[in-house]
């Protein structure tokens, strides 16, 4: 389908990346909200065991200060780049927004885009308060802060488990007409999720399919669990 | 609501995306939203700061509180702009005092603290619910993304501080040290206000206008997105666009469905007949035909204009323009430019010149240094060293010498006998000795060479030599004469041997 006619293709977040093998990975950038959200739970969590650093070394003495500094530079140097790298992209704040950081091709992160995206906060931090960083993220089409323009990062949702499905338990009913992948897929989100809407809605968006099914519009429901349940089989 | 006319992606999305969409919807309208907001903001800023030119906190109060009202603003055209062409700044501005009318003062009020303002807009002014019919609506919307709604305001409310902050400390970064501590923006960030500078502070009011020009719009057109992915999730948009597309192209069909099963006939096999009577057919030329149209399209006949910096000499396009040469010279300008270039090509060839005769000193100097270093470092002995070891330093006779001096004194005969040997290793032998080698060092090499008659004399010598030089001790009588025969014996006389 070809976006024709004056209209620019329609507003969407995703970002495709393809493959050699001509396939369409879609990537899903996060934006500035939840990665706001996920730095200050990762700036939290920094705060609290530095702060429990320092009221355990600081009355050793210069020795225990010295220790203290030291902790102070690898914990603020080296949490971003050490989970990012080591654990799937993820820092714990990002782990707990659902939040990954990946390469723009959807391929891990590595040691020096890891380095090179978190030495380049203290750019995105000017003048104040990450006042750069959260302008480039709400003008930038992927959200992307200065640091990720010059290592070349995203920052992506992260896929979600696939859910537990369940079918009706009716008897499988032939579809009396060809449909394409999409529609297909619409009936069976359709069956999928008509436990979640209002029952009038069902009937209501059913209803729009019983002159093509050939059956009156409170039985299209019924028919249409029918289909869905020939196309998934008996299992 | 024509859903298939929607300006975005309709899909079922998290919170945090719907959030990250209203980003994108409100940057494709940017200009617009930016720009009407401000022929709005702009007056109203005006006059509160008039009015309360001495107390610019509270102009600044009065200002943010008014938000909700700009927000409609930026809502009309959003949702204008979602289904439709969006409205010119003027018909959106003309539109605003109508959308006032609804509730102005509940959202300026007990509603003015809500962290979900920018959610709950499109119900209040989009779907024009009002008291307990409202409360119910609101209540479904909340249940799954309130969560997200607040923590946008939360962070709102950040990015507006931030922004401010830091537009008014860049500006004050700028101002010289020398224009006094007063201006360092640490002392207006954290210090009392300077009686003197209200300017300063109507200044930074100012900057929060146009931050909030930005921001402004955003924050709304992430709320809006955010309750039409709630609606959505509740209507089944997405299964809704998809069923209706479907219908359409049945249409057709289910006339002539309806048509055979009047007829008796099973519905299902005729439509299994039915669907490919549908499709025309195609010869092969105009298959061909259609499979060449496609490959002249943007995924196959993918054609970049790129434009970079480049030699002319390289280019090949020039070439052309070289063609009428005897034309060219025909022309007086031609074989002026050619005079020009072949004198500054001679300038810069006697500059050349020039300063290689300048520096023809230096460059000689260069030349010595680097045919100096190419000689092998090891042979060369230090100077003071090679000069007491330098054959004309000593006498024709050595043994004859020694032999005199032995009676005066030996330690001068053992050293002028050691002196000469160490000379006839370096001159005769070719022994590179160093001046740190040590008398040891100097006897393991002369081992090396595997010399009887020299090791043995070289040993007896060295043994002598340093009893006397570090020891004291003169050495028996009878060992001079023993040295010196030994020496006669080794290096001959150049008169004697012949």
């Amino acid at each position: 389908m070809l976006a024709t006619g004056p209209h620019p293709p329609p507003v969407d977040t995703l970002m495709l990346v393809e493959t050699p093998e001509g396939i369409d990975l879609p990537l899903r950038p996060a934006g500035l909200v939840p990665r706001a959200l996920a730095f200050t739970v990762d700036l939290a969590i920094r705060g609290v065991v530095l702060l429990l650093l320092a009221l355990l070394l600081h009355p050793q003495g210069d020795m225990g200060v010295g220790a203290l500094l030291l902790a102070i530079f690898l914990v603020n140097g080296w949490y971003m780049v050490l989970f990012e790298v080591l654990h799937q992209g993820r820092t714990p704040g990002k782990q707990l927004l659902g939040l990954r950081v990946v390469l723009d091709d959807g391929t891990p992160i590595g040691w020096s885009a890891s380095l090179l995206r978190n030495l380049l906060r203290a750019a995105d931090m000017l003048p104040l308060g990450y006042a750069l960083g959260i302008t480039s993220s709400l003008l930038h089409p992927a959200f992307k802060r200065v640091g990720d323009l010059a290592a070349g990062t995203l920052v992506v949702y992260q896929d979600a488990p696939p859910p537990v499905l369940r079918w009706p338990e009716v008897a499988p009913a032939p579809a009396p007409f060809a449909l394409a992948a999409s529609e297909q897929r619409a009936l069976l989100e359709l069956v999928q999720r008509q436990a979640n809407l209002a029952p009038a809605r069902v009937e209501e968006l059913a209803a729009l399919l019983a002159p093509a099914l050939g059956v009156p519009a409170q039985q299209a429901m019924a028919r249409i669990n029918g289909i869905a349940r020939a196309w998934v089989g008996p299992a | 609501m024509q859903l298939d006319r929607a300006r975005v992606t309709i899909r079922p999305r998290s919170p945090w995306e719907a959030l990250d969409l209203g980003c994108r919807l409100a940057a494709r309208h940017r200009r617009l939203l930016a720009l009407a907001w401000l022929a709005l903001t702009v007056p109203v800023f005006s006059l509160i700061s008039l009015l309360c030119w001495n107390a610019p906190t509270l102009a600044l109060l009065l200002f943010w509180w008014g938000k909700p009202l700009y927000e409609r603003l930026a809502l009309h055209i959003l949702a204008q702009a979602l289904f439709d062409h969006p409205p010119s700044i003027g018909q959106a501005l003309r539109a605003w005092p109508g959308l006032l009318r609804r509730q102005w003062l509940a959202s300026l009020t007990w509603r003015r603290a809500s962290l979900m303002r920018s959610f709950d807009l499109p119900v209040t002014q989009l779907e024009g619910q009002a008291g307990r019919a409202r409360q119910q609506r609101l209540g479904l919307l909340h249940r799954e993304d309130g969560r997200a709604a607040r923590w946008l305001t939360v962070v709102g409310a950040y990015v507006e501080t931030c922004l401010v902050l830091g537009a008014v400390s860049l500006l004050l970064l700028m101002v010289p040290r020398s224009a006094g501590d007063s201006w360092h923006w640490a002392q207006w960030l954290l210090g009392p206000p300077i009686p003197g500078r209200l300017w300063l502070q109507h200044l930074a009011n100012a900057f929060y206008v146009l931050v909030l020009a930005v921001w402004g719009p955003i924050y709304v057109a992430c709320g809006f997105t955010l309750y039409l992915n709630r609606r959505t999730h509740l209507e089944a948009w997405d299964i809704e666009l998809v069923l209706r597309a479907l219908c359409q192209r049945l249409a057709p069909l289910v006339v002539l469905g309806l048509l055979l099963a009047f007829m008796l006939t099973p519905p299902p096999a005729l439509a299994a007949d039915a669907a490919p009577a549908e499709q025309p057919r195609v010869s092969v030329s105009t298959a061909h035909q259609a499979i060449e149209a496609l490959l002249q399209r943007p995924p196959f006949e993918n054609i970049e204009t790129r434009a970079r910096w480049h030699w002319r000499r390289g280019d090949p396009s020039p070439a052309p323009a070289a063609a009428p040469a005897p034309h060219a010279a025909a022309n007086p300008s031609e074989g002026l430019a050619r005079a020009a270039e072949i004198l500054l090509w001679a300038a810069l060839a006697g500059c050349l010149a020039w300063l290689g005769w300048h520096h023809r000193l230096r460059a000689r100097q260069w030349a010595a240094r680097l045919a100096r270093r190419r000689t092998p470092p090891h042979q060369a002995l230090p100077p003071l060293f090679a000069q007491d070891l330098a054959p004309e330093r000593l006498p024709m006779d050595v043994a004859g010498h020694a032999e005199q001096l032995w009676a005066s004194d030996p330690r001068q005969a053992l050293a002028l006998l050691y002196r000469g040997l160490l000379s006839r290793l370096v001159h005769d032998y070719k022994l590179p000795l160093r001046a740190a080698d040590t008398e040891a060092q100097v006897l393991a090499k002369v081992a090396a060479l595997q010399l009887r008659g020299l090791d043995d004399f070289s040993q007896k010598l060295t043994w002598h030599w340093q009893a006397i030089a570090y020891g004291h001790r003169v050495p028996p009588a009878g060992t001079c004469e023993a040295l010196c025969r030994g020496w006669r014996r080794l290096f001959p006389l150049q008169g004697a041997s012949q």
